[in-house]
């Protein structure tokens, strides 16, 4: 209704900053355009419509970044990004894949948000974020260009995940000096949070190390209608029915959203309980209709005895964290940072 | 922050906020510009901020209140350049019809309510000081991109690479008796590599390419380039092999057909006529116009044939055969020049009532030269084109940085183009086409790397250079659309292997494989000149 709709837009202009609402309603106004009704979804349009960006050898603040195809049966290719080190602030260009040299270098694997369907590795919007992780926690970022919905359903992104996590544990050059292990953390927003979540659940028996998980407001959800989703629907950017859009294409037919990979400590869920699985740091934005969603993943974490730390962040709304200029951006990127850094 | 130049300022590239006095300033239209919304790719005034979120607020509400025009906007409209998300919004608002029983709450009243808007949007937290903002958008990629696109490979191709740029290094140094040494170890090295396909393939023919070079500087003989049906032929299997030409003239032809749109009499100017490989398809789509097919005229521009045959003529006659069995009137005129500098725009006879469409598929970079200061064909062709008035000018060019003034950088630069593009080849699986496109590819990368002054005509350069120079020369962009973006994805999708992809950029479209831009299209039309009304017969020289 109109009457609504102005009520919402007010809401909203009034807790972010002005490029940041542009941004968020540029995305959102666009990605209506890109659904379908049928569930269908214009991918033509989509690719179009999506910003990207090259990589470069060449630093640029410090960073450089480069391609590389992990996969070739289902052209996966990852985007690699790694800091320009004070001895070499002009990287010898044939050999990207240099030795890390330092004592300790977290390795991110990082998963782009999109709802399963939207963005690339390549976005600008990620690229520039993978490029501040760099600089902010000193890692290498890996961010892994998965298969998206609906043309590619569950379990696709979650196999991309896991063959970029081996891919990853297997590079001798990203072996951390002090034990010629690689360091690896598993990141994401959105459906990339999601990933996270499941790329680490799959690397449970397999041995390899996953040392963290960072979920940047995660993308869960389940077939019960929470009082967050009740109570901010269609206020702050994002309706409950655009994130049922996004759930049906990604699920398999005929799926609900208590499907394990929606709602992973749901009536279909797998217990963590006695599992050893990789701590923890939770991103929760306060007025993300889906925090009840969050926030209840968080409980199913505790519950099973895993450690997990909650960054509650009250007046923060989606994609707060694609733009520095807030204050929920620099607490989010220090904790980030610490969390990376406590195992040195 | 401004860029430092790679070549000119070693080991300052990294945290410095000061700029390279080798690069103009940022005029203060460009230092307006969003930095965080740069960084996302999208260029909006930072004053003109709150307009553009007016009219998304305007577009949000129209959309609410009329969902099944929504819909129709979903499927039907065109979109442009959304990296212009100010005009694009407008675009989109413009598909709405505006009635005037518009709700009050949607029209925003520009004057009275602009106080009460602003007030609705906080002020943006204070910036923190290390995040770096503004960020001049216009120069972010023109000298410091290096794209590298790899598969994972063993180390002997790793070393192979190592020893290549020492080797480019050494050339570049004049070091001439190291460079040689280092030949002779990569050549062992390659036969423990497997050249069949990846970095051993492309580094053979590096190797080759580097070899020619020093030779040629110790006074051996000069990089031969092939014979004018030798490279006809080539050019034939590596329009078959692979689709970057297929998606030239494809993107091209739809370009000129919209151009079109309305004239009677049109005219297509062809740099390179070749085959004529690009034409059947624009003939045909002309014929299915629902107004009517125009009378075509098609000049086409080509190296002059040895032993006598009219090649040029022998085309024209193909073409025309064509023409008449899809009845449309068509004239073919062949102007036989072994270099397009040496075209004059009277050789073309354009008639000044005819729309004019002029095509270039990589023949523009062969004007330019080495120096900056000194003027080349380019600004003379350019020139003599703009005076034709055309509709339009349709440009492919091959989207690489190979004709920066250090080797060394040109060398870094080709070895990772042309491995992504022999990459891409590997999909191909038919025979001759796949062996004869590797050696068309190969006759480029030897002009690249071994050649010099006039010799060296393979001077790519990528689009956002010519965006500059074709804008200095009068040129203004037509870009091309959502519409004309799917119809090139599709056609990938039909024709090609998985791993090509189409990309939007600011009104070009590139194909690239993987997140490889490898070629770029654009469309472009000239500022109209009121001195020049009867420009064909008049430019005996350049303005």
């Amino acid at each position: 209704m109109a009457g609504s709709n102005e009520v919402n837009l007010n809401e909203c202009k009034m807790v972010v900053p002005l490029n940041t609402w542009v941004l968020i309603s540029n995305f959102k106004l666009a990605y209506n355009l890109l659904r379908r009704p049928d569930g269908t979804f214009n991918r033509h349009l989509a690719e179009f419509l999506d910003r990207k960006v090259l990589a470069n050898a060449n630093p640029v603040d410090g960073v450089f970044s480069f391609d590389v195809i992990i996969d070739r049966g289902t052209n996966l290719l990852s985007r690699i990004y790694r800091p320009a080190t004070a001895e070499e602030p002009q990287p010898n260009i044939f050999e990207l894949a240099k030795p890390v040299t330092a004592e300790v270098v977290p390795v991110i694997i990082f998963f782009h948000g999109g709802s399963f369907a939207h963005s690339s590795a390549n976005s600008a919007i990620y690229d520039t974020l993978c490029r501040r992780l760099v600089v902010i926690c000193k890692a290498v970022v890996v961010s892994v260009n998965y298969r998206r919905a609906p043309e590619n359903r569950y379990p696709c992104a979650y196999d991309d995940g896991w063959t970029a996590l081996k891919w990853v544990n297997s590079r001798s050059w990203l072996q951390s000096q002090k034990d010629s292990k690689v360091h690896i953390y598993l990141a994401g927003d959105s459906s990339g949070g999601n990933i996270v979540h499941h790329v680490a659940a799959r690397a449970i028996e397999s041995g390899i190390n996953v040392l963290g998980n960072i979920l940047l407001n995660p993308m869960f959800g389940g077939q019960e209608r929470t009082e967050s989703e009740k109570h901010l629907d269609g206020k702050y950017f994002v309706t409950l029915q655009d994130r049922d859009w996004y759930w049906r294409a990604f699920l398999p037919e005929g799926a609900d959203r208590d499907h394990p990979a929606c709602n992973p400590f749901g009536p279909n869920g797998r217990s963590l309980e006695g599992i050893k699985f990789p701590k923890s740091l939770v991103v929760v934005a306060g007025l993300d209709l889906i925090q009840d969603w969050q926030l209840a993943y968080v409980e199913g974490l505790k519950k099973a005895g895993q450690e997990v730390k909650l960054l509650y962040l009250e007046q923060a709304t989606i994609g707060f964290y694609l733009l520095p200029n807030n204050n929920h951006f620099h607490t989010v990127m220090g904790e980030i940072s610490i969390f990376v850094s406590s195992n040195r | 922050m401004v860029l430092c130049d790679f070549a000119t300022s070693m080991g300052s590239s990294s945290g410095s906020s000061s700029s390279s006095s080798s690069k103009p300033l940022p005029s203060p239209q460009q230092q307006d510009i969003d930095g965080l919304l740069a960084g996302a790719g999208y260029k909006v005034r930072s004053s003109e901020l709150l307009q553009v979120a007016q009219r998304l607020e305007r577009l949000e509400n129209a959309m609410g209140n009329s969902p099944a025009d929504f819909s129709q906007l979903a499927t039907d409209a065109i979109h442009y350049n959304p990296s212009d998300l100010g005009s694009w919004v407008d675009s989109l608002l413009s598909e709405f019809v505006q009635p005037s029983t518009c709700p009050s709450e949607v029209i925003m009243d520009p004057v009275p309510n602009q106080a009460v808007v602003s007030n609705a949007w906080t002020t943006a937290e204070p910036q923190n000081p290390q995040v770096h903002q503004n960020i001049c958008y216009e120069q972010q990629s023109l000298n410091n991109q290096l794209t590298v696109v790899t598969a994972t490979e063993e180390d002997s191709g790793i070393r192979l690479v190592h020893m290549l740029m020492t080797c480019a290094d050494c050339v570049q140094r004049g070091d001439l008796s190291l460079a040689t040494s280092l030949i002779d170890d990569m050549k062992g090295l390659l036969t423990r590599v497997n050249t069949v396909c990846g970095i051993g393939k492309v580094a053979g023919h590096f190797i080759d390419a580097l070899s020619g070079r020093i030779y040629q500087g110790i006074g051996g003989g000069s990089v031969n380039g092939g014979s004018v049906l030798e490279n006809e032929i080539l050019y034939h299997h590596f329009y078959e092999a692979c689709p970057y030409l297929k998606f030239a003239h494809f993107t091209a032809n739809q370009a000129i057909l919209e151009a079109f749109e309305g004239h009677d009499c049109v005219h297509v100017v062809d740099f390179n006529l070749m085959h004529g490989l690009q034409w059947p398809a624009l003939i045909q789509a002309l014929a299915l116009r629902p107004d009517g097919p125009p009378l075509l005229r098609l000049t086409g521009i080509g190296p002059p044939s040895p032993d006598g045959r009219d090649s040029l003529r022998e085309i024209g006659l193909r073409l025309a055969e064509l023409a008449r069995s899809v009845n449309i009137r068509f004239f073919f005129r062949g102007v036989a020049a072994s270099r397009l500098e040496d075209v004059k725009p009277w050789m073309l006879r354009v008639n000044p009532k005819e729309a004019v469409a002029v095509n270039s598929i990589m023949q523009l970079h062969r004007l330019l030269g080495s120096e900056p200061t000194r003027n080349y064909p380019i600004e003379t062709v350019l020139s003599w084109i703009r005076s034709l008035n055309p509709k339009i000018m349709t440009v492919v060019e091959q989207e690489a940085n190979h004709n920066q003034p250090l080797f060394l950088d040109r060398f870094t630069e080709a070895l990772y183009y042309y491995s992504t593009m022999f990459d891409s080849l590997e999909a191909c699986t038919v025979q001759p086409e796949k062996a004869l496109a590797e050696i068309y590819i190969q006759r480029e990368i030897a002009n690249v790397v071994s050649c010099e002054g006039s010799a060296r005509v393979e001077r790519h350069e990528p689009l956002a250079k010519w965006r500059t120079r074709l804008s200095a020369a009068g040129f203004k962009p037509l870009h091309l659309g959502s519409n004309a973006f799917k119809q090139a994805s599709m056609l990938l999708t039909l024709f090609s292997a998985e791993g090509y992809s189409v990309e939007e950029n600011e009104g070009c479209l590139t194909l690239g494989w993987h997140s490889r831009p490898l070629i770029a299209a654009s469309a472009w039309h000239a500022v109209p000149d009121a001195s020049a009304e009867f420009p064909a017969w008049d430019n005996q020289q350049s303005s």
